[in-house]
Order: C-alpha cells, then sequence, then structure tokens
C-alpha cells in the first residue's frame, strides 16, 4: 500500500484536491441529495468493493484497478470531509457577524 | 456529524471527474507499474540459484515460473519475490530441476571437436565445465549438450573437471561419469598417454572409483633398418627409458661390427613389458642380414631382409632364443645371391679386412662364442663359400694371462668353437683346421688392456 501511495502520489493528490473542491462546494450546493437509501445501499457497494480487494479475489489488472481506484476513492472522501467541514467552519464564522 | 451526513449526500457531482482521473491513472500507470515490478522481482531473485526463470507481471500480480536445484531455494526464491514492494500476489510456477538417477556426466571427443553432454548439476558448474573444456583444449569446438539435474554425487564438479584435462590426451573417445563410477574408452593421442591417464585417475576425488578403463595407446613402435650401402644402422622409434636406450644403442655396436649406429630413438613411456629382452636378440638376428629392417610394433616383432647363406635364413626363421613370453616373432627372410667365386688369395684378404673391423667374442675364459658375433660369423662363413677349394686354418690366440697351459687349451677350444660354428653352417669340415696357439704369437704388446684385447683373437688363416 505505501508502495502504491509513493508511486501514484500525484493522481492520488489530485482526487484529494477534487475532494477538498467538492466538499467546499457540497455545503451550499443546491443539487439533489442522493436519498438515504440509494446511500446505503452505496454504502454496501463501496464496503463489497474493499472487501474484494483485501481478500485479493480479482486477479491481474483489474486488482490492481480496483486497488487504485478504492485508493483514490478513499481520498477523495477524505478530501470531501475536510472541504465540508471547513466551508462549514468559514460558513458559521461569517453568520454570527452577518 | 449530522451536517457530514448532510454535505455527503451532495459529495456525489465530484465521482464522474474522480472516475475520470481514474480511468486515466489506469491507463497511463499500468505498463510502467508492471515493468518496474518485473525489475524489482528480477534484482530480488540475483542471488537465487534458479534456471529458466520467467518472471510476468499483470497489474500487480507477479507470475514467476522457474527451476530451482532444491526445495529450500525454491521457497527462498518464492518468498523474496513476495517480499518485493507492490507486489500483491506471486503465482507460484516454480518447479524442481528433475532429478537424473543415475546422474550421468559426459565428454566426447573426435577429431573435430568435444561434446560435453548429460547432466551438469548447477548452471555455476556447466559454465566452469565448459571454460575449463575451452581453455584445455583451445582451438577445438566445444559443443554443450548438457542438462541441469540434481542429484550430482559429492565432488561431482572435482571429477568432471579432472576428466576434461584428460580429454585432450584423447585422439577420440569418451569419458562418463555415472553417478561415482567413472568409464574411459576411446585411443591416447600420443605414446605415454594412456599411462598419464592411468595415473590421472588415481587423483579421483573421495568416492568415486573407476568402472572401466578402455583407453588403448597407439603402437608402441621401433624400428632398425640396416642399409649395406650407406654401412650404417638407422634405430628409430621409442624406447621405454634412456636405461633401455643406451643398453640398445650399446648392444647395436656390439652386434654390428661394421655399420655406423644413426640414434633417432626417443623415449616414451608406453611400452609392452620385456621390451628389452625382446629388441636385443631381434637385433641380434638384424645383425645377421645382409640387409635388414626390424619392426617392432606393440608385441609383435618383424623381420624381413636378405641372409647370407641358406643356413643362415633357415636358422632366423626358427625364431629366437631368450624370446620374452607374449610376444610374436614374424621372419620374411631370403636368401641373398651368392657373391662372385673367388681364388684363396682374395679371400684371405676378404678375411683379414673383417677380422680388422671386428672379433670373435667368446665368454670370458671360456670357449662359447658370444651371440654378438653371430652377424662377423655369417660375414666369414659367406666369405669362406666363395672360395670352395680354399682349405682355412682357424687359429686360436689368447693374452699373456694366465698359465700357458690353460691359454693353449683355451685358445684350441675357442678354434674348434669356431669350426664346428661354420661345420653347423654347411661348410664341409675337412676345409678347416683347428689350431691354438695359446700366447705365443701376440700382435701387440700384452703390457695394456687394449693389446691384451687385440692378442685375444680368431685368424682366419688361408693355406
Amino acid at each position: 500500500m505505501a508502495y502504491l501511495v509513493i508511486f501514484h502520489w500525484g493522481w492520488l493528490l489530485a482526487s484529494l484536491l477534487l475532494g477538498l473542491a467538492m466538499g467546499w462546494i457540497a455545503v451550499v450546493h443546491r443539487a439533489q441529495a442522493v436519498s438515504k437509501v440509494t446511500s446505503r445501499w452505496l454504502g454496501v457497494l463501496a464496503a463489497a468493493l474493499v472487501a474484494a480487494a483485501l481478500a485479493r479475489v480479482i486477479p491481474g489488472r483489474p486488482g490492481y484497478w480496483l486497488d487504485l481506484g478504492l485508493i483514490m476513492f478513499a481520498l477523495y472522501l477524505a478530501g470531501c470531509a475536510v472541504g465540508s467541514w471547513l466551508r462549514d467552519w468559514v460558513v458559521s464564522r461569517h453568520a454570527p457577524a452577518a | 456529524m449530522h451536517g457530514l451526513f448532510r454535505w455527503s449526500s451532495k459529495w456525489w457531482p465530484g465521482v464522474i471527474p474522480l472516475v475520470v482521473f481514474w480511468a486515466i491513472a489506469a491507463w497511463t500507470t499500468t505498463p510502467p507499474l508492471e515493468s518496474e515490478l518485473a525489475a524489482r522481482s528480477a534484482a530480488a531473485l540475483k542471488d537465487s540459484l534458479l534456471d529458466k526463470t520467467r518472471i510476468t507481471v499483470a497489474g500487480r500480480d507477479v507470475t514467476f515460473a522457474a527451476d530451482a536445484f532444491s526445495e529450500d531455494g525454491r521457497r527462498g526464491a518464492v518468498a523474496s519475490v513476495a517480499a518485493v514492494p507492490g507486489v500483491r500476489l506471486v503465482n507460484d510456477e516454480t518447479q524442481l530441476v528433475p532429478e537424473a538417477k543415475p546422474f550421468v556426466w559426459s565428454a566426447e571427443r573426435d577429431v573435430v571437436r568435444v561434446t560435453l553432454g548429460g547432466s551438469a548439476p548447477l548452471p555455476a558448474t556447466k559454465g566452469r565445465l565448459l571454460e575449463a573444456a575451452r581453455a584445455t583444449l583451445g582451438g577445438v569446438e566445444v559443443v554443450d549438450q548438457m542438462n541441469l539435474s540434481r542429484g550430482a554425487p559429492p565432488r561431482f564438479d572435482n571429477a568432471a573437471l579432472l576428466m576434461l584435462d584428460q580429454i585432450w590426451k584423447l585422439k577420440d573417445g569418451k569419458i562418463t561419469i555415472s553417478d561415482a563410477k567413472v568409464s574411459l574408452a576411446g585411443m591416447a593421442r600420443e605414446l605415454g598417454g594412456r599411462e598419464a591417464i592411468a595415473a590421472a585417475l588415481k587423483n579421483l576425488p573421495e568416492g568415486f572409483s573407476v568402472a572401466a578403463n578402455e583407453i588403448k595407446a597407439p603402437p608402441y613402435i621401433f624400428q632398425a633398418y640396416k642399409d649395406p650401402v650407406a654401412v650404417t644402422l638407422t634405430l628409430t622409434g621409442y624406447v621405454p627409458d634412456n636405461n633401455v636406450h643406451a643398453a640398445l644403442v650399446a648392444a647395436a655396436g656390439r652386434k654390428f661390427f661394421n655399420e655406423k649406429v644413426a640414434d633417432n630413438i626417443k623415449a616414451s613411456l608406453g611400452a609392452p613389458s620385456g621390451f628389452a629382452n625382446a629388441v636385443v636378440p631381434a637385433l641380434g638376428a638384424l645383425s645377421r642380414l645382409s640387409t635388414g629392417t626390424l619392426v617392432v610394433s606393440d608385441r609383435e616383432v618383424k623381420l624381413s631382409g636378405d641372409a647370407f647363406y641358406d643356413a643362415a635364413a633357415a636358422q632366423i626363421r626358427a625364431g629366437l632364443k631368450d624370446f620374452p613370453q607374449g610376444w610374436q616373432f614374424k621372419a620374411d627372410i631370403s636368401v641373398k645371391p651368392a657373391s662372385a667365386p673367388v681364388d684363396g688369395t682374395v679371400c684371405q684378404q676378404l678375411f683379414s679386412d673383417l677380422l680388422a673391423k671386428g672379433k670373435i667374442r667368446f665368454e670370458s675364459g671360456r670357449a662359447t662364442i658370444d651371440p654378438d658375433s653371430a652377424g662377423l660369423l655369417d660375414r666369414l662363413i659367406e666369405t669362406a663359400l666363395r672360395c670352395p677349394s680354399a682349405n682355412i686354418e682357424i687359429a686360436g690366440h689368447t693374452d699373456a694371462d694366465g698359465e700357458d697351459g690353460f691359454n693353449q687349451a683355451l685358445s684350441e677350444k675357442r678354434a674348434q668353437a669356431v669350426t664346428d660354428f661354420l661345420v653347423k653352417a654347411g661348410l664341409p669340415a675337412e676345409r678347416f683346421t683347428a689350431m691354438g696357439y695359446g700366447s705365443t704369437q701376440p700382435v701387440a704388446s700384452n703390457d695394456t688392456d687394449e693389446g691384451k684385447a687385440q692378442n685375444r683373437r680368431i685368424d682366419f688363416v688361408v693355406r
């Protein structure tokens, strides 16, 4: 895993930044939200993919692509969380002033 | 926390560019990642002892195929590939090198090349054997048909290297090591090669033994040619050592009283046993021929040429006395055409000439004719045959040492012995008178050894 991070740091950084941006936007975005049921299913799907990656059941290149995708997605999520939290912090600091 | 859940429901639009990123990343990084993992795996295997190593990488999974030389080595190699950072899975397609039973290695030599075949235990051994073969056989083509196998006996390398050292001593042949048994067959390149190989086999590493040594040596040849025109005896070929060499040249000097001895003999190992004991009497037989060739090839002695008279030819054909066992003597003897008859005076002159060049020798203090004098006696007989009407006195003389009575008797007995020899050769007994003069007619001073030697003599006097 450490090797993958070193080898793909550029792509991972890009995912993180994308996540940050998306998180930043999401706080004030008016897009349609994913329903609870759908997000639960998506969570199950993500867990299944992580389980498949950890169990190394997918061989060869697809296995590698899965690992890569999951790491990128994890960093994206982390970026989103940090971004949203930051935006929320900025918005709530300005709100009392306003 | 609640906010995070709320916001996360709106994170999905970013997934679309993320998927694009992911596709591009997967597209561009797969080949470099695979080649880097292949290089790292190969580097990790640098110190492993393997043959036919093949590494293929798909994604982060390494398919690793190789032939290993031991189970531990095989496991170690797989583990070191698995330990390469970034490798996710190792598809282990390694196997053990097949075990050869019996473990056979061979080196075969023919005129133009040396072929190494059979099994070698390790790639390093194989390389070392090839290198050694090329080094010892400079210029000769070395063909490698060796496979790698397990099951070599201990100290195989040393044994095989020792055998490679021997292969250059062969003209053609094959050396095989089967488990710990060594078999050799073929023809040595030079005389002595067979003996050198036999000596080297004593240095085989512990545990190895010789199953069969069928190395043949080229024929061991000795030749002597008596040339009546150039009055030389030419000796060529091989003798076992310098002592035999000296003994043969000395014997030739005694037996060939007239001829100059041209000595082109070389010393070499590999002589059949009893060599000197066979060649000395054969040289004696050659000395009785007017012209002739003696060829000794291994244990076969061939003598061809012209004898001086019929009886001599018959005696030579009858074989040699004191010939060693296991030796063969083949004589192809004809008789030299009789020389023109001459009268008594010329005969006397011829006798004197012959006896000036050589002397009839006897055993010390006895009346037994030395076999070395056979050649001279034959020449004397031939001369006597040329003047059939002349009566000849065989006159025995001694030096002045010892009692007169003994000398007188000895000179008479020696003269009689010569007369008997002539009669046995077919000359009429009534033509010869044996006379003994003791020491009464010296031809030189009896004070010196040289003078005494001149005084001990047999004279032929035409009456």
